[in-house]
C-alpha cells in the first residue's frame, strides 16, 4: 500500500485536436462518436463485458477521466468500476458529462447483432479508438471460443503499452517555418427544423464495395473523392431548393487521418482538417466538374507539406507562452465563441471516411460489417460518415433535423451511378 | 425486401416507410415485417443527473466550520460585542445562494424565498446589533418582502406563461416604477415627512412612455415582427 503512495500516477496532457471538444460540452451536446461492428451472431452480454475488462487495460488512454488543472484541462487514470456494457438506446452518442458516476469517457451498448463504441473525442479519433473496438471484438471472439490471433489491428494484450501509443504526435512532426492563413469565409446552411433534444437521426447506407470503386473509377478518382463529390452536389441542389436570397459556398469538413502521412502508433487523436468547397456563385456545376474540382483539390492539399503547415499553425496556439498563462475559463470561452462564429460557419456538413478496416483473416468470417457515425452535430445539420469493410461499404448520416432532404440526394446520386444502395435509420417510419 | 419506388433504393425489411422520402411501401409480396428485429433501438436513453451532492455537503461543512470557530472565538476570547454574528449571518445567507447550483432540481420559487427569507434575516441581525430608530420595520422588511414579491412575479412570468422578451421587458420596467414608488413612500413616512412623489416621479415618467411604446408594438404583431426581425440576439 505504501509503495502505491509513492508511484507517480500518469497523467496525460491533451492533444492538440483534443483541447477543443470540451469547450464545447454542453447540458445537450457533448463530442462524442461511435464505431460499431455488427457480428453474425447475436451479442452476450456478459462474455462482452468480460471482454472489455480485460481489453481496457491495455489502452491506458481510453480507461482516464477528464480534470480540470488551472491553465489546461489534463486526462487522469480512472480506476473506478466500469464502463459496464449496456443495452443499445435509440438515441446513440447522446451527451457525455465529464462528471458522471464513473468518470468514464467511453461506452459500450450492444443490440442483437451489434457492438457499439461510443468515445468522447478529446480520448482519440476514430483511426485510433477502431484499435480498441477490434481487440475488444477479438477478445470476445476468443472467450465464444474461436481462435483469433493478434495483428492488423488487433493489440496483444500480454504487451505493455508502446510509448508511441500514447504520445501527442502533433508535435513531434510540427515543423513547419510557414503558417499559412486560414481562409474564414462563410458557407451555406442547412435549413432544417431542428429535432428535440435527445434525438439523432440516423440514416445508414450500405454499399457493395466493388459497385462504389467502379463507379468512382468512371471518374477516375478515388472513393473519398467521390463520396465528397456527390455530398457536395446534394448540398449544392439542397441550397437551390432552399432559395436562398444570397447564395453561398458549400463546403464540407473532412478529418484527414495524420497517420497516413507521418508514421506514428499513436492512439490518440491525429487529425486535422481540410474543407474541399464548390462556390456556385462562379456558375453551376454539373456533377462531373464538381467530381474534378474535388478530385484536385485534395491532390493539392493532402499531402505532407501542406498538412504539416496545417499542424504547424494549429500547435503555434497552444506554444505561445501568452496563450498559456490564460486562466483555462478565459480559454474555455475564447475557444467556444471561435468555434462558434469561425471554425463552424466554415462547413455545410462534415464527411469522413475511416478507409478500408484490416482484421486478421480468422476474424473476418465473423463479421458482418463496421459502421461509423460521427455523432451529434454542433448546429443543425447533417454529418456523414464512412467505412468499409470486406464487400460492404456503409455510409452513415447523423442528423439533428428533421428533414432528411440531403441525405435522399445524396443517395440517389448514387443510385443513379448505378450503386446498389439499402436503407436502414431509427427515424419513425410510421405513414403520416 | 422492398425498393422505395420514388429513391430506388432497398429498405430493410422493417420497413413501411422510406425515411428518405416517407413515400409508403406496397409490396403484396413482401409486405414490411413488423416483428423482424428493427436495425436500431427503440429504448431511449437519458443521461443521469450530475451528482453535485459532494460539493455541497463540502460547502456546508466549509461554512458551518467558520461559522462555529468565529462563535467559538466571539465567546471564548474576543467577547465584548457579538461581531461573530455577523460572520454567521454570512455564513448561513452564502449557503441559502448557494443552494439552488447544487440542487438543481429545488423549484426557483422556493429558491427565491429562501434567498428573500435570508437578506430579512441578514438586516435582523444588523438591526438587532445596533438598535435604534426603527429603521428594520419600517424600510428594510417592506422593502425586501416587496422585492422579493415582485421577483416571484417576474419569474412566475417568464417560466410559466412563457412571456414573449418583448412582454418580459415591459413587465420589467413595470415593476421598476412600482418599487421606486415604494422606495420614496417608505422614506417619506419614515422620515416622517408628508408623502409626494419628487425623484421616483421621474423614473416612473420613463417606465411608463417606455412601457405604452412597449404595449403598442406588442400588440400590432407587424410591428413586433420588424422589432424581432431587427433587435434578435
Ligand atoms: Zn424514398
Amino acid at each position: 500500500m505504501k509503495k502505491r503512495l509513492n508511484e507517480k500516477k500518469p497523467w496525460y496532457r491533451l492533444d492538440l485536436s483534443a483541447i477543443v471538444y470540451p469547450t464545447l460540452q454542453r447540458k445537450n451536446f457533448s463530442s462524442v462518436y461511435r464505431l460499431s461492428v455488427v457480428l453474425k451472431e447475436k451479442v452476450e452480454p456478459d462474455l462482452l463485458q468480460r471482454a472489455v475488462d480485460e481489453t481496457l487495460p491495455r489502452f491506458p488512454t481510453f480507461k482516464v477521466a477528464m480534470r480540470k488543472g488551472v491553465f489546461w484541462r489534463y486526462l487522469e487514470p480512472n480506476d473506478r468500476p466500469g464502463p459496464f456494457v449496456e443495452p443499445d438506446i435509440a438515441n446513440p452518442c447522446m451527451p457525455m458529462s465529464f462528471q458522471n458516476s464513473s468518470r468514464y469517457l467511453i461506452r459500450i451498448y450492444y443490440y442483437e447483432k451489434r457492438i457499439s463504441l461510443e468515445v468522447f473525442h478529446s480520448l482519440s479519433d476514430g483511426g485510433g479508438a477502431m484499435y480498441l473496438l477490434r481487440t475488444m471484438t477479438a477478445v470476445y471472439l476468443r472467450l465464444k471460443g474461436h481462435p483469433i490471433p493478434v495483428g492488423q489491428g488487433v493489440l496483444d494484450l500480454m504487451e505493455e503499452p508502446d510509448a508511441e501509443e500514447l504520445e501527442d504526435a502533433y508535435f513531434r512532426y510540427a515543423s513547419s517555418k510557414v503558417r499559412p492563413p486560414r481562409s474564414r469565409e462563410k458557407t451555406y446552411r442547412i435549413r432544417g427544423t431542428r429535432e428535440p433534444f435527445y434525438t439523432l437521426n440516423i440514416i445508414t447506407g450500405v454499399l457493395p464495395v466493388q459497385q462504389v470503386l467502379s463507379a468512382a473509377r468512371t471518374y477516375q478518382v478515388s472513393v473519398t473523392e467521390y463520396l465528397n463529390a456527390v455530398l457536395l452536389y446534394a448540398l449544392l441542389q439542397k441550397q437551390k431548393d432552399d432559395r436562398v436570397f444570397r447564395e453561398l459556398p458549400v463546403s464540407i469538413a473532412m478529418p484527414v487521418n495524420l497517420r497516413r502521412f507521418f508514421p506514428s502508433k499513436t492512439l490518440r487523436n491525429f487529425i486535422t482538417m481540410v474543407y474541399p468547397a464548390i462556390d456556385p456563385r462562379m456558375g453551376d456545376y454539373t456533377f462531373e466538374e464538381i467530381v474534378l474540382q474535388v478530385h484536385h483539390f485534395m491532390r493539392y492539399y493532402i499531402n505532407n507539406k501542406f498538412l504539416n503547415a496545417d499542424i504547424t499553425t494549429n500547435a503555434a496556439v497552444t506554444r505561445n507562452p501568452f496563450i498559456r498563462v490564460v486562466p483555462l475559463f478565459f480559454k474555455d470561452i475564447v475557444i467556444r465563441q471561435f468555434y462558434k462564429r469561425v471554425q463552424d460557419k466554415q462547413s455545410s456538413a462534415g464527411l469522413t471516411n475511416l478507409g478500408i478496416i484490416e482484421t486478421p483473416e480468422e476474424m473476418k468470417a465473423h463479421i458482418e460489417r463496421f459502421d461509423v457515425l460521427m455523432g451529434q452535430p454542433f448546429s443543425a445539420r447533417t454529418n456523414c460518415a464512412v467505412v468499409s469493410f470486406g464487400e460492404i461499404l456503409s455510409i452513415s448520416f447523423a442528423s439533428s433535423i428533421v428533414e432528411a432532404d440531403v441525405e435522399r440526394m445524396f443517395f440517389r446520386k448514387l443510385v443513379q451511378d448505378g450503386i446498389h444502395v439499402k436503407i436502414e435509420s431509427n427515424r419513425k417510419t410510421e405513414v403520416r | 425486401m422492398s425498393y422505395c419506388v420514388n429513391c430506388g433504393v432497398e429498405l430493410h425489411e422493417t420497413c413501411s416507410v422510406c425515411p428518405l422520402c416517407h413515400t409508403e411501401v406496397h409490396n403484396p409480396r413482401h409486405p414490411a415485417d413488423e416483428n423482424a428485429p428493427k436495425p436500431f433501438p427503440v429504448r431511449q436513453g437519458a443521461v443521469a443527473p450530475v451528482q453535485k451532492a459532494d460539493v455541497l455537503i463540502l460547502i456546508s461543512v466549509v461554512l458551518a466550520v467558520t461559522a462555529g470557530v468565529c462563535g467559538l472565538l466571539n465567546l471564548l476570547i474576543f467577547y465584548g460585542t457579538y461581531w461573530s454574528l455577523y460572520v454567521i449571518g454570512g455564513c448561513v445567507l452564502l449557503w441559502v445562494f448557494c443552494l439552488p447550483m447544487f440542487l438543481p432540481k429545488i423549484s426557483p420559487y422556493v429558491s427565491i424565498l429562501l434567498d428573500g427569507g435570508g437578506i430579512a434575516m441578514y438586516f435582523g441581525i444588523i438591526a438587532w446589533l445596533h438598535p435604534g430608530r426603527g429603521w428594520y420595520p419600517d424600510l428594510a422588511v417592506p422593502l425586501t418582502v416587496l422585492a422579493t414579491g415582485l421577483i416571484l412575479l417576474f419569474a412566475v412570468c417568464v417560466r410559466q406563461i412563457h412571456a414573449s422578451i418583448l412582454s418580459c421587458a415591459a413587465l420589467l420596467l413595470a415593476e421598476t416604477a412600482v418599487y421606486t414608488i415604494a422606495v420614496e413612500l417608505l422614506i417619506d413616512r419614515f422620515r416622517q415627512t408628508p408623502p409626494g412623489l419628487t425623484w421616483s416621479a421621474i423614473v416612473l415618467t420613463c417606465c411608463v412612455i417606455i412601457d405604452a411604446a412597449l404595449i403598442t408594438i406588442l400588440r400590432h404583431s407587424r410591428l413586433r415582427e420588424e422589432v424581432r426581425r431587427r433587435m434578435h440576439i
